[in-house]
């Protein structure tokens, strides 16, 4: 740290002392951070060996014990190695999964037919599957490509379309069937999540926290099979109050508060007495002694109102768990194990967690996302929560209207809302911003400020009376050059 | 050159116009066509009509 400092010499001493001391601070803060979570790993190693362990003697018993004792260390030593590495690397990205041969060939077979022509992915990929099924079909592949090519330009939208317009009424008109019946309970799990018109509406709103936040948590290889893994990562997730796993009790003669822990229900959610004790002691103006199972806090300073007040802060207490998130279920799905699911949302903090699966879990939280996971990943986002609160109400609507409007609410890296707030407030044109709303008020700060209204959308050419700049009045005729019969 | 459907039908009207005003036909046309925008279509059809379209590339 002194070595990076001391070249900038030029600056008084005090400076460089103040500078000094702030970077040293910070590096002993990371410092810690970062022990803290090695200790956290190691805590994680542990269990997850402690646990292969355990469920290793049971199959060892059954086999004859001698020359298994051998072969179990052995073993033992490589699997340590294992997990070892698998630590290591924090979380390592989903193996992508290799395409057979067949496909590959067929693949690079395509891309010569085509040549510099250009076919969507999906389109290619569905050929090749139909292909592979029908062998005949693999003599005919060059026609196939040029009349999917011929049909994908048939039906692909021509320029000054008013596709803007085509989606809104697309999406709109659906919307009027929605139903009231706005609620919902999501599987089997007890988790309410708003759905039909208000979720779409939220969405479309760019709320800064839905209304019922939800997380899907899925968790990685070793932790998805195991139970008592999957339970322990549930236990770090779920938010545990100190009311609900010790009795708080207040004496009055003494003025202390005697805290009843019971061990089971400690065990259950494996916490332990100092990591209660070291909560407690955030608050200010107590003693906290540990006696046994019991915890008993004394005020510094007799007072009866502070005892019924920190009594009060007790039964709040936190003591595990992640902010936001208020309900856990953990459900065993079929083809791949168990997954959590939180009503509550705190998309930064559940990726932290050891265990969990960063690149499947999920969030019905589109702020969060474009926080923790940029703008791309929110605009899927919006365009996977808007398709799929349609379709779970039997509406069907092409996906390209959904994705338009998730680009325009994008677009400038930032997710803005739909309509007064967001999009309509922030467009160019001084004009259509007086179409839409405040007329008077508009155009009075645009002529202050001077602002230039470049004709270019539809509303203000509407106001000037001139053809809209789409579909027929964008054309720009010339006459043929040479040329004559 | 293909047209996509808004310039065929921007082209055909311009040449519509000419002809209900009383421009020249450019093809022979057979007896009992009198619509302007008939025979701007069966010009159309035949690639008689001098005009084109400017594309201007998007933003």
């Amino acid at each position: 740290m002194d070595k990076k400092t001391t070249p900038k010499k030029t600056k008084n001493k005090k400076d460089k002392k103040k500078v000094d001391t702030k970077k040293s601070l910070k590096t002993t803060k990371k410092i810690a951070k970062k022990e803290k979570k090695q200790i956290k790993k190691k805590e994680y190693k542990k269990e997850v060996k402690e646990i292969k362990k355990q469920t290793k003697k049971t199959t060892l018993k059954k086999a004859k014990e001698e020359k298994v004792k051998k072969k179990g260390k052995i073993e033992k030593k490589k699997e340590e190695e294992k997990e070892e590495e698998e630590t290591k690397i924090m979380v390592p990205p989903p193996a992508k999964k290799d395409e057979p041969e067949e496909y590959k060939k067929l693949r690079t077979e395509i891309k010569k037919i085509l040549d510099d022509r250009f076919l969507p992915g999906s389109v290619i990929d569905e050929i090749i599957i139909k292909v592979l099924n029908e062998k005949a079909l693999e003599k005919k592949l060059k026609i196939i490509i040029d009349r999917a090519f011929e049909h994908y330009y048939k039906n692909i939208i021509d320029p000054a379309e008013a596709c803007g317009i085509v989606g809104a009424q697309s999406i709109g008109e659906p919307g009027t069937q929605m139903t009231m019946r706005t609620f919902h309970y999501a599987g089997v799990a007890e988790i309410n999540v708003t759905l039909g018109l208000p979720r779409l509406i939220e969405i479309v709103d760019a709320r800064s926290i839905p209304s019922t936040p939800m997380m899907n948590i899925y968790l990685r290889e070793a932790y998805r099979i195991n139970s008592d893994l999957a339970k322990k990562v549930a236990n770090q997730i779920e938010i545990t109050k100190l009311n609900s796993i010790a009795d708080i009790e207040t004496d009055l003669t003494n003025l202390t508060i005697k805290i009843k822990t019971n061990k089971t229900t400690l065990d259950n959610k494996n916490i332990s007495i100092d990591e209660i004790v070291d909560s407690i002691k955030k608050i200010r103006g107590i003693d906290v002694k540990v006696e046994k199972d019991s915890i008993k806090v004394v005020l510094d300073e007799p007072s009866y109102k502070k005892l019924l007040d920190i009594n009060e802060t007790l039964k709040d207490l936190k003591v595990k768990g992640i902010d936001g998130i208020k309900r856990i279920f953990i459900r065993k799905e079929p083809n791949e194990g168990y997954v959590i699911y939180s009503e509550g949302s705190n998309l930064e903090k559940v990726l932290e967690i050891i265990g969990v699966d960063p690149y499947r879990t999920t969030t019905n939280d589109i702020q969060a996302v474009s926080r923790v996971l940029g703008i791309e990943a929110a605009r899927n986002m919006i365009i996977e929560e808007a398709y799929n609160t349609l379709s779970e109400q039997g509406l069907n609507v092409d996906r390209r209207h959904i994705m338009l409007v998730a680009d325009v609410m994008t677009t400038d890296g930032i997710i803005r809302a739909i309509g007064r707030h967001g999009v309509s407030k922030e467009k160019e044109s001084v004009l259509s911003r007086a179409a839409f709303e405040i007329t008077v008020s508009h155009l009075l700060q645009a002529a202050r400020r001077g602002e230039i209204d470049k004709l270019g959308g539809v509303a203000e050419n509407i106001i000037v009376g001139q053809p809209v700049n789409l579909g027929t009045g964008a054309v720009e005729l010339v006459m043929k050059k040479g040329k004559k019969k | 050159m293909k047209y996509t459907r808004f310039e065929k039908a921007r082209i055909i009207g311009a040449r519509a116009l000419q002809i209900s005003m009383g421009a020249p036909t450019l093809l022979k046309i057979p007896k009992g066509m009198i619509a302007p925008i008939d025979i701007a279509m069966l010009e159309f059809k035949e690639d008689a009509i001098p005009i084109t379209v400017k594309r201007v590339e998007g933003n």
